[in-house]
């Protein structure tokens, strides 16, 4: 999706400098605290339908927000789930929400979308808001497309006659013609998301929030749902929940990190904040797969005076170099093995395979005690600021057994002072001709 | 493009009692025509996919209220004897029947309204209240559908005709209000404490015996005081007495209690609709 947040304040006109009065989502001091314990949170809930109920029952206001500060107490097992957030968004800006699972951005979004109410603080919203949340929420799977799509746009609002203008557009857009007549449980999933998409990618919202729906589909028609919201998106306040940091650069023109349910970050600074969110990676332990015939005994990263082993992190600068020393230690004669380091990236893909002249992994022999030590030097890492996690396979030379695979066993942190999504950071030579 | 100015605005802040009172009934009167719209919608939705994975369909409807009047009109005409007055028995126990077919829906889909849009309760936003028409949508469909059967039973046991005939459909709406305000009532508890909804579905198993559905209210004892204490008994008694004669209608009661039963199902749609961020918060993961 090619949204240049720039490009679009130009050409619809409504930017920040023109019309500084454009926010259409404000959030002053949203705190929603949960309950862990579920008997608790039914008689807490019961409690708050009471107090609702309850036509003398006064509810901290979300006006005098000053005064208010905090006066919510917790009760027992509850915590914060959101706790003190602010931000507003302008017409034309996207807000990037990251965070792990539970730091509260479902929930911050179910208050957005008027699902829930906050405990403390306050929301404003102006105009007309559209969530894809769930894309194929409120479907039967016993009725047809044709009768879905209907049913799904009277739920988002549409009249009738909006409906009858807009439906052979919907099904243009859903690619599905030859299967509108079909019970939508014969469907596939993709199939359903795409129907479900096309009656959202009819909304004109002003607000606009999005949940991480943008991982499902096929290829062309995940291009053509970026497409279709980055249309969207040009014209209303956004809201992205993802957790795909290239989305996130692309999209967004400010971050929020939320951990705990607190902000931890904030700004425009794009990979600060995703900086900061990747520092919240807790480790996630290494793991070994394979035969078991070979083992990983110690793995040494050293860059300079830096030195990491098994579950520590190295941090290097960008294009700097570093060393891995691996020993390792067969059960049995093995003869000879192939040894193969590769490089991680947080969105779980390979992005540096360490390789011999012949673009192949290293193949050695173990020595008389089945012992082995190989060292090998990354001259530079031009990869990109992030946090990468490497990984040591061994194997026969020809593949055909897997002596064992650990995953994890380390950390390479990669340090860079320019924002940059980008997974490799190459520095080139320029001139002006 | 409007200008920000022009648009609506939309202020979420914890909000109860009467701030949360007031915005339920602006909700409510503002959005009344897409409910109305949305609600049309879902119940052909839930209507024609209900019928569409069967095969006999519609025929579903009428079965469970013409086996259960066969059951009593056999008992009645061989095992037990039932003083029915001057109406034939088993017109007296299909019209009983009828009657009680859309109270106790009309009570049990009030019950579970929430629970059948569970899945779009905590990720669409729309006016909750349209799940309120579609559960009274679907028991008139249902009444509406065994009513069919009613002029073959009127054919074999013939009914003199009485002005009072044109009321029965009065009563019979009565005593539908009656039951799904009953029903709405509690929502707002048992959405989240699920154990008063099935005491309740428990209980209305007795509560048939405890209304004059195929037994006619006795003529003294504690069994008609406790009958009398049912709000669906005057209900059900006067509509039936109004299309077949023979018992007595109390209009008194029958008019106090509809009162009362629409006042309380404006009521409960409102609290349900004050309570629902709550229930989505405890239900609905974070």
């Amino acid at each position: 999706m090619c949204v240049n947040i720039a490009v679009n304040i130009s050409e619809t006109g409504w930017g920040p400098e023109g019309m500084p009065d454009e926010v259409l989502i404000k959030a002053e001091n949203v705190s929603k605290k949960f309950c862990r314990s579920l008997r608790r949170s039914m008689w807490y809930g019961l409690h708050g339908v009471i107090g609702a109920l309850n036509p003398f029952s006064i509810a901290p206001k979300g006006g005098d927000l000053d005064g208010q500060a905090m006066e919510v107490e917790l009760r027992k097992d509850e915590f914060w789930s959101l706790q003190d957030v602010s931000f507003d968004i302008r017409r034309g800006e996207c807000l990037g929400l990251i965070g792990h699972n539970g730091a509260g951005k479902s929930t911050l979004l179910k208050i957005l979308n008027g699902l829930m109410r906050p405990d403390l603080g306050r929301i404003t919203m102006r105009g007309r808001v559209a969530a894809l949340i769930e894309l194929n929420a409120g479907f039967n799977g016993l009725l047809t497309g044709r009768e879905n799509i209907i049913n799904q746009a009277t739920l988002l609002g549409f009249s009738k006659q909006e409906l009858n203008s807009r439906f052979d557009e919907i099904v243009e857009f859903s690619g599905l013609h030859q299967f509108l007549d079909m019970p939508v449980q014969n469907y596939s999933s993709g199939m359903k998301v795409k129907l479900g998409f096309s009656v959202y990618a009819m909304l004109r919202p002003d607000v606009l929030i999005i949940d991480e729906v943008l991982a499902v589909g096929d290829v062309a028609f995940r291009m053509k749902c970026l497409n279709a919201i980055g249309d969207m998106m040009r014209t209303a306040a956004v809201v992205f929940v993802s957790h795909s940091m290239p989305q996130i650069f692309r999209v967004c023109s400010e971050v929020m990190v939320l951990d705990q349910g607190a902000c931890v970050y904030r700004g425009r600074n794009i990979s600060a904040g995703v900086a900061r969110y990747l520092d919240l990676a807790t480790n996630v332990g290494h793991q070994v797969t394979g035969a078991g015939t070979v083992h990983v005994q110690e793995v040494q990263l050293c860059a300079g005076e830096a030195r990491a082993g098994i579950g520590q992190t190295l941090e290097i600068p960008h294009g700097a170099g570093f060393e891995t020393v691996v020993m390792l230690q067969a059960r049995q004669p093995v003869g000879p093995a192939r040894l193969e380091l590769l490089l991680w990236n947080s969105e779980m893909l390979p992005v540096v395979e360490m390789m011999t002249t012949e673009l192949v992994g290293y193949v050695f022999e173990f020595d008389s005690q089945l012992r082995a030590v190989v060292r090998v030097r990354l001259p530079k890492l031009e990869l990109g600021p992030g946090v990468y996690t490497l990984c040591v396979i061994v194997t026969n030379p020809d593949h055909s057994l897997v002596h064992c695979r650990h995953d994890c066993l380390a950390t390479i942190k990669v340090l860079a002072g320019s924002p940059s999504g980008a997974c490799v950071l190459s520095v080139c030579e320029w001139e002006l001709l | 493009m409007k200008s920000a100015d022009d648009l609506p605005v939309r202020v979420i802040t914890p909000h109860d009692g009467r701030d949360a009172f007031l915005h339920a009934v602006t909700s409510l009167v503002r959005d009344w025509s897409f409910t109305t719209n949305l609600a049309w919608r879902m119940f052909r939705r839930d209507t024609v996919a209900q019928f569409r994975g069967s095969f006999l369909g519609w025929f579903w409807i009428i079965i469970p209220t013409l086996a259960n009047s066969a059951v009593w009109i056999f008992l009645g005409s061989s095992v037990i004897s039932i003083d029915s007055g001057s109406v034939a028995y088993p017109l007296y126990v299909f019209v009983g029947n009828l009657l009680w077919t859309g109270f106790s829906g009309c009570l049990l889909g009030g019950l579970g309204v929430l629970g059948e849009a569970q899945g779009a309760l905590s990720k669409v936003n729309f006016p909750h209240e349209a799940l309120v028409l579609v559960v009274f949508g679907k028991s008139i469909l249902n009444v509406a559908v065994t009513l069919l059967a009613l002029p073959l039973f009127m054919i074999i046991y013939p009914v003199t005709w009485h002005p009072e005939i044109l009321l029965f459909p009065i009563g019979l709406l009565m005593t539908m209000i009656c039951g799904l305000s009953l029903g709405l009532v509690l929502v707002p508890v048992t959405a989240l404490f699920s154990d008063l909804s099935r005491a309740i579905q428990l209980g209305m198993r007795f509560a048939f015996f405890l209304t004059p559905v195929v037994l006619p209210l006795p003529p003294s004892g504690f069994a008609r005081t406790l009958m009398l204490w049912n709000p669906a008994t005057s209900l059900i008694v006067a509509s039936r007495a109004w299309l077949l004669g023979g018992e007595h209608a109390d209009l008194l009661a029958v008019s106090c209690i509809s009162i009362v039963s629409i006042l309380v199902l404006l009521v409960s749609v409102l609290a349900i609709k004050i309570a629902i961020p709550h229930i989505i918060e405890r239900t609905a993961g974070g």
